[in-house]
């Protein structure tokens, strides 16, 4: 078992060879960076289009229309039914004479086919419902048709095939390119890390003639490779922050334009800040750390 | 204490390094290993030092069986052991004081005794004035004595000398081999390699010569006009 003094002064070496191989520790540090960078970036584009397109789907909307005949009291105990069930978000009432009115503002051109209806309103009265889940959609709608004095359930099917449709090629091509990213920062890391242990593959074989344990040379590396790894966190969780800022304002000119199309708008970097800090800085060190330690493995077996 | 028994070493690509080797060097012992290139000296080091294993017989040191060793005990074995190298393999980021305080970090040595004990050896090799240089500041005499007082630093049983004046002038090799004898004359026993028959016969001692994987001498010659040292020189030239 190593003393506490012993583990300090593997600490300290730890911390001295950063110094030491500067140049090294700074393609470290790049590497690090960039890949933390290019990850980064694709996750939060990828939890962003998430979230722009579950502000489509928020747009969702299934009427339930009601038998003509239907009470007051039964139109309110089957909207406390409804708001009851467990996909709903959201119920309106919809009635008959608000429909009437608002049908005849949008066809003020057909006047003369109000006038032949008199006071005769043609229309009945509906439920204007919102689910949290569109994926659920059709279980939702059965519970609706089950209901009491359901004269007729209509729900956006295409919407809701185009949105999933849509939500599956986005998460199979940012998967995909996730994937990718990771893979190009293995490789972009482990080469670095692999070359900064060569140009000290004799201090590693000197210090195994010595008789220093896998333990003793691997832990300023180690250490090395956390420190590293933690400062390359800071710098890409910097960049990301500049980045974020500068996309969220772009598009935030935007927000018109992205309503209209119905889409929500980005997450606020604020509301991310938290996972995305503690994500970057862990993610660095632990990756700098583990980068070095298995990079010295070649070299260990002496 | 180092004692092959019937060791045969036979590489991956066929090449049969050491053939039935015996050999016992016993604690104190001074000897030098002489033989042409690749006649099994290195072979013979690495064995030593656990590097590689035999392909038979058995090979102890320092009380260590390393047929049957464990890889975690490999570091403890070598902790019992020196080792000098013709290219010096100094850490060139570390000074001299820290070259050597480092063998004793490696063992987790209290502070106080690693402080009390370089400045020590640094004396016994005669670089006080040094011991804040960076290797690239030294000679190639004064780089080889940090890697001897690196060897010594921790008090080993046994040092294993490859070829330490290789890289140096002759006149130093002297100084060299001399500082070998003095502590090896404080008990430490050394096992020298070398392919220098000039210092072989001047200091003369045990010498033992592997050919083709073979110990084809093994005697204890002293003087520097030893009409045997003779002849061993002329054995090796054939080589």
């Amino acid at each position: 078992m190593m003393k506490i003094s012993g583990i300090r002064y593997l600490v300290e070496q730890g911390i001295e060879n950063i110094w030491k191989n500067r140049m090294m520790a700074f393609a470290s540090f790049c590497a690090l960076l960039v890949s933390l960078v290019l990850v980064g970036i694709s996750v939060l584009a990828y939890q962003n289009m998430d979230s722009m397109i579950g502000g489509a789907e928020s747009q969702n909307e299934v009427i339930l229309y009601l038998d003509e005949d239907t009470s007051t009291e039964e139109i309110n105990r089957i909207g406390n039914e409804i708001y009851q069930m467990q996909n709903v978000a959201e119920v309106n009432f919809y009635s008959r004479d608000e429909a009437y009115q608002d049908w005849k503002e949008q066809m003020t051109d057909y006047d003369i086919l109000f006038e032949s209806l008199g006071d005769d309103n043609p229309l009945i009265d509906s439920f204007r419902i919102r689910v949290k889940d569109i994926r659920q959609m059709s279980k939702t709608v059965s519970q609706l048709e089950n209901l009491d004095h359901v004269y007729n359930v209509r729900a956006p099917y295409d919407f809701v095939a185009i949105v999933t449709q849509l939500r599956i090629t986005l998460t199979w091509v940012m998967s995909a390119l996730i994937l990718a990213m990771i893979f190009v920062s293995i490789v972009i890391i482990s080469n670095t890390a692999r070359t900064s242990v060569y140009s000290r593959r004799e201090e590693i074989q000197i210090m195994k003639y010595v008789g220093a344990t896998n333990v003793f040379i691997r832990l300023p590396f180690f250490i090395e490779g956390m420190i590293t790894g933690f400062f390359a966190g800071c710098g890409a969780l910097v960049i990301t922050w500049v980045v974020y800022d500068a996309v969220a304002g772009i598009l935030q000119n935007q927000v018109a334009l992205l309503s209209i199309i119905g889409v929500g708008s980005m997450i606020r970097f604020e509301a991310i800040y938290l996972p995305v800090t503690f994500a970057y800085l862990l993610g660095g060190a632990l990756i700098g750390a583990v980068g070095s330690a298995v990079s010295i493995r070649k070299y260990i077996n002496v | 204490m180092v004692e092959l028994k019937d060791v045969s070493v036979t590489y991956s690509s066929g090449v049969d390094a050491l053939e039935h080797v015996n050999l016992k060097i016993n604690d104190g012992d001074f000897a030098f290993v002489v033989g042409a290139s690749g006649a099994g000296k290195s072979t013979l080091i690495k064995l030593l030092l656990k590097e590689i294993d035999a392909t038979s017989g058995t090979v102890t040191v320092n009380g260590y069986q390393l047929n049957h060793m464990k890889k975690r005990k490999v570091p403890e074995l070598r902790r019992t052991i020196g080792v000098v190298f013709q290219d010096f393999r100094l850490i060139s980021s570390m000074t001299v004081y820290e070259n050597i305080a480092f063998v004793l970090r490696v063992i987790d040595a209290p502070r106080k005794y690693i402080r009390k004990r370089v400045p020590y050896v640094i004396s016994l090799v005669g670089l006080q004035a040094k011991a804040n240089s960076y290797p690239t500041e030294l000679s190639g005499g004064e780089k080889q004595r940090v890697a001897i007082a690196r060897a010594l630093v921790n008090d080993p049983s046994l040092i294993i000398a490859d070829e330490p004046t290789g890289n140096i002038d002759p006149e130093l090799s002297y100084e060299i081999v001399e500082l070998l004898r003095s502590i090896n004359r404080q008990g430490t026993t050394i096992l020298m390699v070398t392919h220098e028959h000039e210092l072989v016969r001047r200091f003369g001692g045990r010498i033992i010569n592997i050919t083709e994987g073979q110990i084809v001498f093994d005697e204890i010659m002293e003087g520097s006009d030893d009409e045997f040292l003779e002849d061993l020189g002329n054995l090796n030239d054939e080589d």
